[in-house]
């Protein structure tokens, strides 16, 4: 009988695993440490909860409620000179935790400081648009519901901007393999030709590995090439590759291969 | 000939004439000459005028994200190469510094020096191909022509270092797989001492170019605001009055040990930019003249070690595993299964020539990453074209793209 | 008056030659084979390379054309995801017979590294290909190679009798 294979991650797996293996973690620090980062997150701490705040690679994190995040990230641009938003996407969690960790990447050019506002939200549940405040999030928060599934309430135009509009599936699920479901198979085949081409054009080569061993061993003779079906020798006269005919090309002058002058130097 | 049957029906009508406020949707792409690629752009026009700009991307999503998950951390190199495929290092040291950083790894001398050399001429190429297209778009062929001859001499010395000419994959996590080649020096030197008369020359052609100016000057001017919230970086921001460059302010490799500035203009035009895009290729130069001495200088203190030592994440040099039997295995191990980086978080931004590339990992302690986010700059460059574009005119749209260089591989991954 | 001596019976004995129609018409599309500006990703760039000082397409009769109708080859050069499948269609029914595609680098012929759920694997699927050319991205020369081999094909093709059209299916 096959092993049982959970269907909540369909991602690569390594084939070995060690089980009294404990991976390290990345060192964290208090935000005391740093001068900067704890005055914000004092600022930040007296208007909201935090759930949990560190420094990790010499930015600080901070877990807010994803309720708060629209008046933290305002806190941030307005007070704290925050004045970019860098970057924010999600991470899948469902497996493990039923839900998704958002993460607001946030960059203060004054304080040459970068911060990290995370919050943990429900599979399902959806976010606060921060479009209002950065523009940039327009984009991202499309993104993040083009791959995840999550909207953003309040966005003026929620729809799917790097997949088609009539898409299927969130591809950055961990739910979602690699190459597709069935619907991503057939998608280009359904909408040009029809379903009923599917069977006349056939199935997608997703197998990297597939040789036609019949064809790849004069594939790779390059210079002694032999027809199908006709068996090697090994000692088959050379083919040179001829950019004209022999009988030479109406109007055109034969290249002669002799009389023609090779540049070796490309700098010339 | 009757046409070959297909299921398409007729799909953009470009012209709506039973709408009373005579407004017409243009569609623009995915297949245009100048759109650098496969942007489609949705313009609503009034007479010429844009009045409502869509952009609409996504038509080179690759799934890279996707990839990323499922592939160990050294096979995810070469993809990061089709990224911003006009300046693979770039995007190559932006995944390996990630990786270095998530793991503490600390890269020899003369790989940092190496590295430098090719992102900068990475830079170069990057802005030469810009210059090339975008003058093109706007009608100056003789300086695409030229910009690419000049863009050739450097292909041919990465080429000789790394063996491709587009696809580098020339920096590896831990530092470089090789020295450079001998003719490397003497090449980029040769290089550096035609290049500033080249510049010379496209500036010769462009400054004072009637249709160059009346198509650059105060046409698609950013404001300082829109660009801070439109998350712009690199040249797009520097010419909007904000002097940030990532190698200047938060420096990464050498950059505290070079001396270069950073030019910026207050203007915000496409004027500004195109300034902005002639002085950092000075700057980079000047840079690349810096490199050949450092590089002469690790060569004088013998500092040869090219990769970081770290047996748990780093093979050994190719020597030790042709020879050592514990590093044959260790090689062998992190070839099939992959480095094990620690559970952890990080985002590290560097300057690549369109703007802050930045790589978040989160990783969970296994051989994949659990999640990698790219920030490539062009896709908010992108993203600003829906608040920039209106109130242009039709032609004003070719040299606005241009100037904003956008390249769809980091839009869509 | 000056006196000529012309072999009018060979060809390259201009100004008269005497010869097919065949060849005549084959001559004339092979070599003026406009191409259409088809850059798709990578291989777009090695593309413009192609046609930029150092390699100079210009000399095979190869010009970049940017509408469809106007042009002869299709080069898809580079990545054909499946957002965009459809207009590939659409430009290439727009394309003029006779036409040709080149498929360019190994995402165009197969998928190449992106074995993903977005990306078409092989543009054979959507649209029949000539000439497929290998490499990721291939290097200018190749692409001139691949263009002198098509124009070696074209001239292998009978030129006078209507040619039937080829399909996918």
């Amino acid at each position: 009988m096959r092993a049982y294979k959970g269907k909540g991650d369909v991602q690569a797996k390594p084939y070995y695993t060690d089980r009294y293996w404990v991976a390290p973690r990345v060192p964290k620090f208090d935000v005391e440490s740093d001068e900067v980062f704890s005055k914000d997150l004092e600022v930040i701490k007296s208007k909201f909860d935090v759930l949990e705040a560190f420094i990790q690679v010499e930015q600080m994190t901070v877990f807010i409620n994803p309720d708060d995040n629209y008046k933290v990230l305002q806190l941030l641009k307005d007070e704290l000179d925050y004045t970019q938003l860098s970057e924010m996407s999600a991470i899948d969690f469902i497996e493990t935790r039923d839900g998704f960790e958002i993460f607001y990447q946030m960059l203060s050019m004054n304080k040459r400081k970068r911060i990290r506002i995370k919050m943990f939200i429900k599979n399902g549940a959806a976010i606060n648009s921060v479009e209002k405040l950065f523009r940039s999030a327009d984009w991202s928060e499309r993104e993040v519901f083009d791959m995840f599934g999550i909207e953003a309430n309040g966005h003026p135009f929620m729809k799917r901007i790097l997949m088609p509009y009539d898409w299927q599936g969130y591809p950055l699920l961990k739910t979602y393999p690699l190459q597709g479901d069935e619907f991503a198979a057939w998608y280009e085949v359904d909408k040009i030709y029809g379903k009923e081409a599917r069977e006349e054009i056939g199935p997608e080569i997703r197998d990297t590995a597939t040789v036609d061993r019949y064809d790849s061993d004069r594939f790779a003779r390059l210079g002694y090439e032999v027809p199908i079906g006709v068996k090697i020798t090994g000692n088959e006269p050379k083919n040179t590759q001829n950019y004209q005919e022999e009988g030479g090309v109406f109007l055109i002058r034969k290249l002669d291969k002799d009389s023609s002058k090779v540049i070796d130097d490309p700098q010339r | 000939m009757a046409q070959i049957k297909n299921r398409l029906t007729p799909f953009f009508e470009n012209i709506t004439f039973d709408r009373d406020d005579n407004e017409l949707v243009l569609n623009f792409g995915p297949q245009h000459p100048s759109a650098h690629g496969q942007l489609r752009l949705m313009l609503h026009l009034q007479q010429e005028q844009i009045v409502k700009a869509h952009p609409d991307v996504g038509y080179l999503h690759r799934g890279m994200e996707k990839m990323a998950e499922n592939m160990i951390y050294n096979e995810f190199m070469p993809t990061t190469d089709r990224m911003d495929y006009i300046a693979s290092s770039s995007n190559n040291y932006g995944f390996a510094l990630a990786v270095e950083k998530l793991v503490g790894l600390e890269v020899p001398r003369r790989a940092q020096v190496i590295r430098m050399m090719l992102l900068e001429i990475n830079r170069l190429m990057s802005h030469l191909f810009w210059l090339a297209t975008t003058a093109l778009d706007v009608g100056a062929m003789t300086v695409f022509l030229y910009a690419f001859r000049e863009r050739e001499y450097l292909m041919d010395i990465i080429e000789g270092y790394c063996g491709a000419r587009l696809t580098h994959s020339a920096i590896r996590i831990g530092g470089v797989p090789l020295d450079i080649q001998d003719t490397f020096i003497a090449q980029l030197k040769d290089f550096l001492d035609k290049f500033p008369q080249a510049i010379k020359d496209y500036e010769d052609l462009l400054d004072k170019n009637r249709i160059w100016l009346m198509r650059m000057e105060e046409v698609g001017v950013i404001s300082t605001e829109m660009a801070l919230s439109w998350g712009c970086t690199g040249p797009m921001l520097r010419a909007s009055g904000v002097a940030w460059d990532i190698r200047k302010e938060e420096p990464y490799e050498l950059y505290d040990e070079v001396e270069f500035s950073v030019p910026f203009s207050d203007k915000g035009d496409n004027y500004a930019r195109y300034r902005v895009y002639m002085q950092e290729m000075r700057e980079s130069a000047k840079i690349l003249y810096q490199t050949i001495d450092m590089y002469k200088k690790t060569q004088i203190n013998n500092q040869t070690e090219l990769m970081a030592h770290a047996p748990k994440y780093i093979s050994a040099p190719k020597l030790d595993i042709m020879t050592q039997n514990y590093s044959l295995m260790q090689h062998f191990v992190l070839v099939t299964q992959g480095m094990r980086p620690p559970v952890g978080e990080v985002y590290i931004a560097t300057e690549s020539p369109k703007g802050e590339l930045g790589y978040f990992i989160n990783s969970q302690g296994g051989a994949y990453p659990y999640r990698l986010k790219m920030r490539a700059p062009s896709f908010w460059h992108t993203g600003i074209l829906t608040d920039l574009l209106p109130g242009h005119y039709i032609p004003d749209v070719v040299s606005i793209i241009g100037t904003t260089n956008i390249v769809f591989g980091e839009v869509d991954r | 008056m000056a006196q000529h001596k012309i072999n009018y019976t060979q060809n390259g004995g201009l100004p008269v030659a005497l010869t097919s129609m065949d060849k005549v018409v084959n001559w004339g599309r092979s070599n003026s084979l406009w191409a259409m500006t088809y850059g798709l990703a990578c291989c777009g760039i090695e593309m413009m390379a192609a046609g930029a000082s150092r390699y100079d397409f210009d000399r095979f009769g190869t010009i970049f054309r940017a509408s469809p109708r106007q042009s002869d080859v299709m080069i898809v050069a580079g990545t054909l995801t499946k957002k965009h499948s459809e207009f590939i269609k659409r430009l290439y029914d727009q394309m003029t017979e006779p036409r040709w595609v080149i498929s360019m680098g190994s995402c165009a012929n197969t998928g190449g590294m992106f074995n993903t759920y977005a990306t078409v694997q092989g543009v054979d699927r959507i649209i029949p290909v000539d000439l497929y050319l290998p490499g990721c991205a291939p290097r200018p020369e190749t692409l001139q190679y691949g263009v002198m081999l098509l124009q070696k094909k074209i001239r292998a093709n009978k030129a006078s009798r209507a040619q039937k059209p080829k399909r996918l299916m």
